[in-house]
């Protein structure tokens, strides 16, 4: 139904506005009221949570007291246990690995060490040594002439010297040995034979000492840990042979370090220490 | 004293033959070639500066006369072809000749015939003034050029 009177429709339309905009206000304040109780609610529960975090602080607190305490226990334990009977493995001695084995694993890596020529190097380095020692004999007959020259030839004397300053600044290059890759081949293949044996006899008694239970010496527990670390017991071996083989090979004897002081100049004992540095801090942490 | 320098020098060049000896005996292969091509590296700077010496004595006295010939004779041009643009090679050439003067022979192994040259090339300039004007610096110049090259390399 329309209404005629357009007033009177106005002022319909202005009361159905104004009690919409009265059912607005209202949504309003119901809206304000539920936000409030719910900030109430979520307040309470982070004192809440806050009072537990507190809590579970001193737990931790006292927690990390106690096992502070049983570290120091254990320290005392393992000093009595090193003081008492208990029998200790030795890995400081190696009667069974003899002089001409080590002199033999030195060798070889000294031959791995040393720079070896290919054949086309040596080609040029022969040509540079004919080249040089050519020079040479030029320079000396240069140097012969001026033993002769007359005071005012200048020229020739210029020329001369100039002759004879081509060699001296020069060096003659080393000559590469015919027989020098041989002998480092085979001092190389030795070499790994006894690196091989020798790291047979020293895993052995390690396994030993694991299967017996015995005390592993000071230098040994403060580079490998106390044990294998689980589940990798094969690599632990691995890197406790090569320390103790380190050892042997570059007579360290130090009681407290396994290493020894760390070598100044590089080389297979550099690359090796750093090696063995990095293993073994990664088993001390597993 | 002329006889000393030439004296000192054949000693020099005995000293030298001697030393040459031992290295050819040695040859380049042996392990003592470096150390006595050295030695023989310093007989041979001795020769060469005995060589020097003989040159200095040599020509010590020609160089200061050329010198003094240089001086009187850029006094002469200045007076009889007054010019200023023949100043300059005038002066220039005074100067290398006061150089000279005071020291004929300088100290490096090639230098007293450099200076020879050098002092020449002055005079020659001089003498040339009156008919290039300033274009006879060029020649001074060229000299100096050269004596620095043969001292200083």
């Amino acid at each position: 139904m329309k209404n005629i009177d357009p007033v009177k429709a106005l002022d319909d339309k202005v009361e159905r506005l104004k009690k919409d905009l009265k059912q607005l206000g209202d949504r309003i304040d119901n809206t304000q009221t539920d936000a409030a109780q719910q900030q109430l609610s979520t307040t309470n529960q982070i004192r809440d949570t806050t009072r537990k975090i507190a809590k579970t602080n001193e737990r931790v607190t006292e927690l990390a007291d106690s096992v502070h305490r049983l570290e120091r226990l254990l320290v005392a334990l393992n000093r009595k246990v090193r003081a008492g009977e208990t029998q200790k493995a030795d890995f400081d001695t190696w009667p069974e690995i003899e002089r001409s084995l080590i002199a033999k694993i030195l060798a070889g890596q000294e031959a791995y060490a040393r720079k070896t020529f290919t054949p086309q190097e040596a080609k040029n380095t022969r040509k540079a040594i004919a080249e040089y020692d050519r020079a040479a004999h030029e320079a000396i007959d240069a140097a012969e002439a001026l033993t002769t020259l007359p005071p005012n030839a200048e020229a020739l004397w210029r020329k001369k010297y100039k002759q004879w300053r081509t060699v001296t600044g020069k060096h003659r290059p080393e000559a590469p040995d015919e027989n020098e890759h041989a002998k480092d081949t085979a001092a190389k293949s030795a070499g790994n034979e006894a690196v091989a044996q020798a790291r047979e006899l020293i895993r052995t008694r390690i396994e030993g000492a694991v299967a017996q239970d015995l005390l592993f010496p000071a230098w040994f527990e403060n580079m490998l840990g106390p044990a294998a670390p689980p589940g990798k017991a094969d690599d632990w071996l691995y890197t406790a042979t090569d320390v103790v083989l380190y050892r042997v090979l570059h007579d360290v004897t130090s009681p407290a370090s396994a290493l020894g002081s760390p070598p100044q100049e590089q080389g297979h004992r550099r690359t090796l220490h750093d090696r063995l540095i990095v293993e073994c801090a990664d088993y001390r942490k597993a | 004293m002329a006889a000393e320098p030439f004296a000192r020098l054949a000693d020099r060049q005995h000293a030298l033959r001697t030393a040459l000896r031992a290295l050819q005996a040695a040859g380049p292969g042996s392990p003592e070639f470096p150390a006595l091509l050295a030695d023989t590296d310093k007989e041979v700077e001795a020769v060469l500066h005995a060589r020097r010496d003989v040159e200095a004595a040599r020509l010590t006295v020609p160089n200061r006369a050329i010198a003094a010939g240089t001086a009187v004779a850029a006094l002469v041009v200045v007076i009889g072809w007054f010019d200023g643009w023949s100043l300059l090679s005038v002066l220039l050439a005074v100067a290398v000749a006061a150089a000279v003067l005071v020291d004929p022979v300088g100290r490096n192994i090639w230098e007293p015939r450099a200076r020879t040259g050098a002092i020449v090339a002055a005079l020659l300039a001089v003498l040339l003034t009156p008919l290039a004007h300033g274009w006879a610096a060029l020649a001074v110049v060229a000299g100096v050029a050269w004596w620095a090259w043969r001292t200083l390399r």
